[in-house]
């Protein structure tokens, strides 16, 4: 789950959290404030993780590997978390501003630890269905699938004279074959769709003739298909939407602490 | 429809009987021995359709030093000039002058990068130094000042009856020298396949092309290989003398593989066949070949050879070794991936001049065989895919990319907001190679595009593009096995397509991955990727287990 990448920052982390820990306990005997230095660290760590992404948008210099400032980032927001109860005390903080701080600072650890753990896994699962389409195409991919599904359902009721498969079609796929379906099930590993496709969406079969049948299973190999498209849909749908929640609220921490870090320095110190 | 023949498509269209008339006329070609052309091949035929008359005016650049071309050239009136030192300046060349970019100037494209596609500066284009129509295949760079050039560069002159382009064509090696017109010449261009006949029919142009390329390359190329290395000029002399040059396969590999792509396998030219007595020792010029070996009823790729490597020296040698062995026949067979130019060492030369005095051959490909295939499947494919030309592919580790798109963001914010690559190609396995310039070894891109715009970097090889020479003439996009060139229509920073006054249509121009040629920290993709999920690489580097014979 971590990359050796990411081992010296963890290294560095551990070190400079013992060393500010250690600093801030030594402040507490003098009787000092440890706050303040617990605090500033605590917003320097925040900021550092900002620049990650001002990173991505500077990709036309040389500033350093994408991966370490990644590696950087995962360390860095952990040593965060564990700064933020050294710099607290406490997990749940008193005061109403403070208090909305720590759910703001808590849902973005929430949500970055989240992401970090669906970017480790989803590839994988991607990779595993054997096909490779681009988010971007997957609308006219499904859309391509859907045509070819009812032009052959056209076709064996022309040809076979029966319209079995295309009430079929009308009461039950079209359902499954207008837009991705079963997300969740795919988000999670599960086989939902497929299982589905072998109950509900095969119903029919047992009411084709020979004729009928070789239309009908060509339209559940699309179906198969559509499935695996639907699965890389959901996947990269939540590995691209997940940073549409983690970056705002990143940016709402860094703000509320930059207030947070005003009000202190005008009327605490 | 008819089935297309030879000559379906001549090289040149204008060229008439006439012209093949004069042609026959000419002392040179009156020399060759037309009644030694088979009657389906014949000396007139192979004039009228594998060669074309073209004119040159004072200053028109015929050949550029580093260029891949498929003819060679026959003067036939008038004076050219081969630039002997210094080289000619790239600008000079139709070349982009190479220039890297400092962080503050790279820095700049983060708000000089424009929303609208493929925007160009019209004015950029007003010193492109063509000339012969730009936008048609008969655009040529040429020098504007050529007593200039003459007096600051050493020259040495080509008049009536000389050939120059041979080697380059035959063996697919770039050119190694420029050539310009000193006066208005008319020149014989000869295509790959009429050179072949020539030489395959005429005693006279078979032995004029080989004692070239003996006096040439031969020796310098012998001596790159670890077999020869060690000899002193008289062994190395009396090799180079008894080397036999063949080539295998088409040309133009390229089109033939783009059909195969599309209805299926097709048979490749067999150089060395299993079960057959190696009679020398072969080494692979130029091209590629593949190593195979009989499993089951089909054959296993166990390696592939490219320039530099060699095949059957293992066999040979134990043979040497010991003469007691009374069946010697080859492990392997070996067939052309594409256009092969493979030099044959026989084994009488390698018993006097190699045997005795090399260490013997550690391992052989049959190592490879003791495998299991399933290790080398990535091999197989690569072959298959003819991706081992590639000597900066982008390979893309399918379990870590998170299909984010950093790298195609990257890629267009250092292009002018332009990628110059999909995300998206063929895959194995976990691996995608995706579509992006794969700079490679055997470039068929480079071939043909008349003003030279294509070409490789002196610095680090990289083919680049340059824009303000290219004619849009879609050669190169044409060519591209791999379909690795988009062309694009060009456009005002106002985002209206630019298009030509006299036609009226829009002016295209060819592009592809550069591999940030001239930006600072080299390919910008690498570097923007979070997850390490892309590398660029040269394939051999994925295969480590094989690196040749």
């Amino acid at each position: 789950m971590i990359r050796r990448s990411s081992l010296p920052f963890i290294v560095i982390g551990i070190l400079t959290f013992a060393l500010v820990a250690w600093y801030a306990r030594t402040t507490w005997l003098q009787l000092g404030n440890p706050a303040i230095v617990t605090g500033y660290t605590l917003l320097a760590l925040m900021l550092s993780l900002g620049f990650f992404n001002m990173r991505k948008r500077m990709s036309m210099v040389p500033v350093g590997r994408s991966s370490l400032w990644l590696a950087f980032h995962v360390a860095a927001g952990v040593l965060a978390i564990a700064m933020f109860w050294l710099h607290t005390g406490t997990v749940w903080p008193e005061g109403t501003y403070e208090r909305v701080l720590a759910i703001l600072f808590y849902l973005v650890s929430l949500t970055g630890i989240f992401g970090y753990v669906i970017l480790r896994g989803l590839p994988r699962r991607l990779t595993q269905t054997g096909i490779e389409v681009m988010y971007e195409r997957i609308p006219a991919e499904i859309g391509e699938i859907r045509e070819k599904v009812e032009s052959l359902t056209l076709e064996c009721t022309e040809k076979t004279g029966s319209d079995t498969v295309a009430q079929h079609y009308i009461g039950t796929l079209n359902w499954f074959f207008r837009r991705p379906r079963f997300g969740f099930s795919h988000l999670i590993g599960g086989d939902a769709a497929g299982h589905w496709l072998r109950g509900a969406g095969s119903a029919a079969r047992r009411y084709l003739n020979g004729d009928e049948i070789e239309y009908f299973d060509q339209i559940l190999e699309l179906g198969t298909l559509k499935v695996l498209i639907d699965r890389h849909y959901a996947c990269q749908d939540l590995m691209k939407k997940w940073l549409l929640v983690h970056v705002p609220l990143s940016i709402a921490v860094i703000l509320v602490s930059i207030w947070h870090f005003l009000l202190v320095n005008v009327y605490a110190i | 429809m008819a089935r297309p023949q030879r000559w379906s498509t001549p090289f040149g269209a204008e060229m008439t009987d006439e012209d093949v008339e004069k042609l026959l006329q000419r002392p040179d070609i009156a020399a060759i021995e037309a009644d030694n052309f088979p009657k389906h091949t014949p000396l007139s035929g192979v004039l009228g359709n594998d060669t074309r008359i073209i004119k040159f005016r004072s200053g028109d650049i015929v050949v550029r030093e580093g260029d891949y071309g498929n003819s060679a050239f026959l003067v036939m009136s008038g004076s050219l000039r081969v630039v002997l030192a210094p080289e000619l300046p790239q600008n000079l060349l139709g070349r982009q002058e190479s220039r890297k970019k400092g962080f503050f100037e790279a820095l700049t494209q983060l708000w000089t990068n424009t929303s609208v596609p493929e925007v160009r500066e019209i004015s950029s284009y007003q010193s492109q130094g063509l000339r012969g129509g730009a936008g048609s295949a008969s655009a040529r760079v040429f020098l504007q000042d050529v007593p200039a050039v003459l007096d600051e560069h050493r020259t040495a002159k080509l008049e009536d009856g000389a050939l120059f382009g041979e080697l380059a064509a035959l063996g697919r090696v770039p050119r190694t020298a420029t050539i310009f017109a000193e006066e208005d010449a008319e020149l014989l261009e000869i295509r790959w396949q009429g050179l072949r006949e020539l030489r395959k029919y005429d005693e006279g142009w078979r032995r004029m092309i080989d004692q070239r390329y003996r006096e040439n390359a031969l020796k310098a190329h012998l001596q790159e290989s670890v077999m020869f290395s060690r000899l002193d000029e008289e062994s190395l002399q009396a090799v180079a003398d008894k080397v036999l040059f063949e080539t295998y396969g088409a040309f133009d590999w390229n089109v033939a593989f783009q059909r195969q792509r599309q209805s299926g396998g097709a048979k490749e030219p067999v150089i060395a066949r299993q079960g057959e007595y190696p009679d020398g020792v072969l080494m692979i010029r130029a091209g590629f070949a593949r190593v195979s070996v009989k499993h089951g009823n089909g054959e296993r790729t166990l390696t592939y050879l490219g320039a530099g490597n060699h095949f059957g020296l293992g066999e040979l040698y134990a043979a040497w070794k010991n003469p007691d062995i009374q069946e010697m026949a080859m492990h392997t067979s070996l067939s052309a991936l594409g256009y092969v130019d493979v030099l044959r060492v026989p084994a009488p030369v390698l018993e006097e001049h190699v045997f005795p005095f090399m260490e013997p051959p550690t391992s052989t490909t049959m190592d490879i065989a003791a495998t299991p295939v399933a290790d080398d499947a990535l091999m197989e494919w690569a072959v298959e895919e003819r991706f081992v030309n590639a000597t900066r592919a982008m390979v893309i580790d399918l379990d870590r990319c998170v299909r984010c798109d950093d790298c195609v963001r990257a890629c267009a914010s250092t292009h002018g907001g332009n990628p110059r690559f999909r995300r998206h190609g063929r895959t194995f396995d976990s691996m995608m190679v995706a579509n992006a310039c794969m700079h490679c070894a055997d470039p068929v891109c480079m071939i043909g595009c008349p003003t030279g715009a294509i070409h490789r970097t002196v610095e680090h090889g990289t083919v680049i593009i340059n824009d303000i020479t290219c004619i849009g003439c879609a050669t190169c996009a044409n060519s591209c096995p791999y379909n690795n060139i988009a062309m694009v229509a060009i456009r005002n920073p106002d985002g209206h397509t630019i298009t030509d006054p006299a036609s009226g249509k829009p002016i295209f121009k060819a592009t592809k991955c550069d591999f940030c040629e001239g930006q600072p920290g080299g390919p910008a993709c690498v570097r923007a990727c979070p997850h390490d999920a892309l590398k660029r690489v040269h394939f051999r580097e994925l295969n480590p287990a094989e690196t040749g014979q």
